[in-house]
């Protein structure tokens, strides 16, 4: 299976993905307003000599994608560089099947970014490692922090409820709090593959 | 004398796990009726599906990957009513 402009151009736009998403649509729209682009990386991503077309899977329940997509948004609404098409991962498994997250899982977001002739210059899978690494870390220090939330690793419904609503309220203030910088890591790491497009 | 059996999912409202959830706690009442004293459905978030039954936790999608067979819950649920009314 290759990605050619005709499979390509089937794609739905940014704009065209939002409005047909039945669930989730404020919550993206409102990260989308949080994600604070620096003069530097507008720059890079306004000066690509060329430009770059993303391919994206995406599916409006997941977690991932309401939090990275917007990102990309911003970026290309931005920039005027990148030209965004959507693909719901469900309804196309052959793409989803060529970029897998360490070979089996269908994690998503996933960005393919191409040239103008479709060779791709890279992908980016869901997250960030270091945002995986930091909440996993910020996540055992709220449980140190709090004994009676128990271990880590038990399962929630054990907790009574009382304490079940306070742990996560800790978890989304974790979650708050690490939206910066995992918004920056984002657009780090999506400009390094989005820069490798030739003159 | 049988004793209050529970069962309780937890499922990840972030992720739209609701109809594989719905799905589970139908086929539970279905199978079990009043036989159960109760299914308790926990929103949660971070990928988590999670069915216990009287506090032993016998599926986690972290554990063992995706979601549970519907007959699997079932069969844990039937040991422990078995094991109950013994």
């Amino acid at each position: 299976m290759t990605i050619d402009r005709s499979r390509f151009d089937h794609g739905m736009t940014y704009d065209a993905y939002k409005a047909q998403m039945t669930r989730n649509r404020e919550r993206l729209e409102e990260n989308e307003k949080r994600v604070d682009l620096g003069k530097e990386d507008l720059a890079a991503f306004r000066g690509l000599p060329r430009p770059v077309k993303v391919l994206v899977l995406a599916e409006d329940w997941c977690g991932d994608v309401i939090a990275n997509l917007p990102v990309l948004g911003r970026l290309a609404r931005e920039s005027g560089k990148l030209d965004v098409r959507v693909f719901l991962r469900d309804q196309n498994d052959d793409i989803m099947q060529r970029y897998l997250n360490k070979g089996q899982f269908k994690s998503i977001p996933v960005f393919v970014f191409f040239d103008e002739d479709f060779r791709e210059l890279g992908h980016w899978i869901e997250r960030p490692a270091s945002v995986t690494e930091i909440r996993a870390k910020r996540r055992n220090q709220i449980f140190a922090a709090h004994p009676e939330f128990g271990s880590p690793d038990a399962p929630v419904d054990v907790l009574p409820e009382e304490v079940r609503v306070r742990l996560q309220g800790e978890l989304a203030k974790m979650r708050d709090e690490t939206t910066k910088f995992a918004n920056a890591e984002v657009i780090r790491e999506l400009r390094e593959i989005a820069t490798r497009v030739a003159a | 004398m049988s004793s209050a059996h529970r069962v309780k999912i937890t499922y990840c409202a972030e992720c739209g796990y609701e109809p594989q959830t719905l799905d589970l706690a139908k086929a539970l009442m279905l199978e079990f009726g009043a036989r159960l004293s109760s299914i308790e459905l926990i929103p949660w978030e971070g990928g988590t599906f999670e069915v216990s039954v009287d506090g032993q936790l016998i599926h986690s999608m972290n554990r063992d990957g995706g979601f549970p067979e519907a007959a699997a819950v079932k069969d844990a649920v039937r040991a422990r009513l078995s094991g109950s009314s013994r």
